[in-house]
């Protein structure tokens, strides 16, 4: 089916498959549509029909709030074309650069799940060709055959790797988080879409990193860790990372954590005083409380990377802006909503 | 409209933000910068997300969920911002606020927005203000590009390419927008895409040799309209990396 996109700066046209959702479509052919969750929540992907018609995959989708139906508005990542479409994006679009990772459709098995805490599980999942993609980004997941994707950070990095790690939290509405949790998965496979996100590292960025992770956000935050050792990357710049949870049986990833030799890590307990004689720092108080306690006069040549619940995110942005002073294309986010 | 009360000074904390409404139901965000009262449109052009939820340091605004930020004293984009705030001026009597006249589309635009009155005043006496139906062509490529506009309301759709073989090129719906920029470069006496009014429009006209005229007399103003300029061609060049 062809789809063409009017953005503010120019026009694009691509095909989508049968049932396929419009957001996906575009960005598998190469051109970066507007999105932040791609999963229904925030609204961001929110396209207008010029002619032909969508169908919605989810009525009810949060992000709805977002869009005035009246006026022909709908979500690019809820709703499949049904005929030739044409419809207008009010941003501008731009193609993916040359070196970006376009995201695919994939299926992968799940291998070497695992409890991490009371709450949180690991797991990997593993694709027959390489998977790409850039550290800090995430991809969308759902059981094959179960409607409805979540999408979820890496907690790994490799170049030309066929294995991607997650972690996921427990939910009680959590589509994908109850089918991990609700058996024994490995073996299972799993539809994948992406990778996704703009909040990525790389190497070449040359400054120092400070890190703040509230909860599962933790795991973005090991994929740049893991991109930035390969890269030798702490041998020249500083690196800091503030892990929010509230008490020690939350708290996941550190013995992992312990190795990163050249990073300052500090796990935060917004509920519990914190425990003695650790290889880690421990410091009580919500996470973007104690990164400001602790950064205060250390924010010159840095990028930070806040993931987390939305609450904690906010805060932790309004620390970095008002603040530390730094400018917002040295703030990148991810909130876990 | 005359003089439209917004609120009273002591409602605006210092270095501090509120939405009020005006006399007459407009919804606005005041900003107390040091006792500089500045007012704008309440919510965030990007996704409708209210300003006043945003974050305000005295000078800088930032609207918190996706951190656009602008100059609080022109409503400027600053660094990831896409599109500049639609500028309300506030004028002071007393202890209250009150709404003048709305900028022009010329005040509240791109390329034009901030600079001195005197210069402003001279680009506005070049400018023709014309009104077209919707399905009006403004020009086809080739025609020679003389005038740039400044788009006050409606829409402008642009297609590029010839006769059967044409492609979107993008379109103008804000109230400041300027489009035809070919007529203020060397080099490209010609147009490159055809400018169609989609509804109802009303545009400014201006010549593009008259205009350079007037801020080649005040090169500090144009040299400000020519970095705006450059960064609003690089917009339609930039790849999605860039921002």
């Amino acid at each position: 089916m062809r789809i063409q996109v009017n953005a503010r700066n120019r026009g694009y046209d691509f095909e989508a498959l049968p049932g396929e959702k419009v957001l996906y479509a575009g960005l598998r052919a190469g051109i970066d549509l507007p999105y932040e969750c791609a999963t229904g929540t925030c609204g961001t992907c929110k396209a207008k029909v010029v002619s032909g018609r969508v169908r919605d995959g989810w009525a009810e989708a949060p992000g709805k709030k977002f869009v005035k139906p009246a006026a022909n508005e709908f979500l690019m990542c809820q709703c499949a074309a049904e005929e030739g479409l044409t419809l207008e994006v009010s941003k501008f679009v731009y193609p993916m650069d040359a070196g970006a990772c376009v995201p695919q459709k994939c299926i992968g098995t799940v291998r070497n799940s695992r409890a991490l805490t009371h709450d949180v599980m690991g797991f990997a999942l593993e694709f027959e060709e390489p998977r790409d993609f850039d550290a800090g980004q995430f991809v969308l997941l759902a059981p094959e055959g179960v409607a409805g994707y979540r999408g979820y950070s890496m907690c790994n990095f490799a170049r030309g790797g066929r294995r991607l790690d997650f972690i996921v939290k427990r939910k009680p509405d959590g589509g994908f988080s109850q089918w991990l949790f609700g058996g024994k998965r490995d073996g299972a496979r799993v539809e994948t879409f992406g990778p996704l996100g703009k909040a990525t590292f790389d190497p070449a960025l040359g400054k120092n990193l400070l890190l703040i992770a509230g909860g599962s956000g933790i795991a973005g935050m090991m994929s740049i860790l893991a991109r930035a050792e390969e890269a030798q990357y702490f041998a020249r710049h500083r690196g800091w990372l503030f892990f929010g949870v509230r008490t020690m049986r939350d708290a996941f990833f550190l013995d992992e954590l312990s190795r990163y030799s050249g990073v300052d890590v500090t796990i935060a307990l917004s509920e519990e005083d914190p425990p003695q004689n650790t290889r880690l720092r421990f410091e009580r108080g919500l996470v973007h409380e104690v990164a400001k306690r602790a950064m205060a006069g250390k924010y010159q040549d840095v990028r930070a990377y806040v993931a987390g619940p939305p609450p904690a995110v906010d805060a932790a942005i309004r620390v970095l802006l008002l603040e530390a002073k730094l400018t917002t294309d040295n703030i990148r986010y991810d909130k876990y909503s | 409209m005359g003089k439209r009360l917004v609120c009273q000074v002591a409602d605006i904390p210092e270095n501090g933000l509120k939405e009020c409404e005006a006399e007459g139901g407009l919804k606005l965000v005041v900003a107390n910068a040091g006792g500089e009262f500045y007012g704008f449109q309440a919510v965030c052009p990007h996704q409708d997300v209210p300003l006043c939820e945003g974050l305000f340091d005295g000078s800088t605004l930032t609207c918190h969920m996706h951190l656009w930020q602008w100059d609080i004293r022109t409503g400027e984009p600053r660094g990831i911002a896409e599109a500049p705030l639609q500028r309300y001026p506030l004028s002071r009597e007393g202890d209250a606020l009150y709404l003048g006249a709305e900028g022009t589309a010329l005040d509240v635009g791109e390329l034009f927005n901030g600079l001195a009155p005197s210069i402003l005043e001279k680009l506005a006496g070049l400018a023709r203000r014309e009104t077209h139906e919707a399905g009006a062509m403004l020009y086809r490529p080739g025609d020679p590009a003389e005038d740039f506009f400044v788009l006050d309301s409606g829409r402008v759709e642009f297609l590029v390419g010839r006769g059967e073989r044409t492609a979107p090129g993008g379109f103008m719906l804000k109230k400041g927008e300027v489009f035809g920029w070919a007529a203020l470069l060397d080099g490209y006496p010609n147009r490159i895409a055809s400018a169609r009014c989609l509804e109802h429009s009303s545009l400014l006209r201006i010549n593009g040799k008259s205009a350079l005229g007037v801020l080649e007399k005040d090169p500090g103003a144009g040299f400000v309209v020519m970095r705006r300029l450059a960064a609003l061609i690089a917009r339609y060049l930039a790849t999605s990396g860039v921002k």
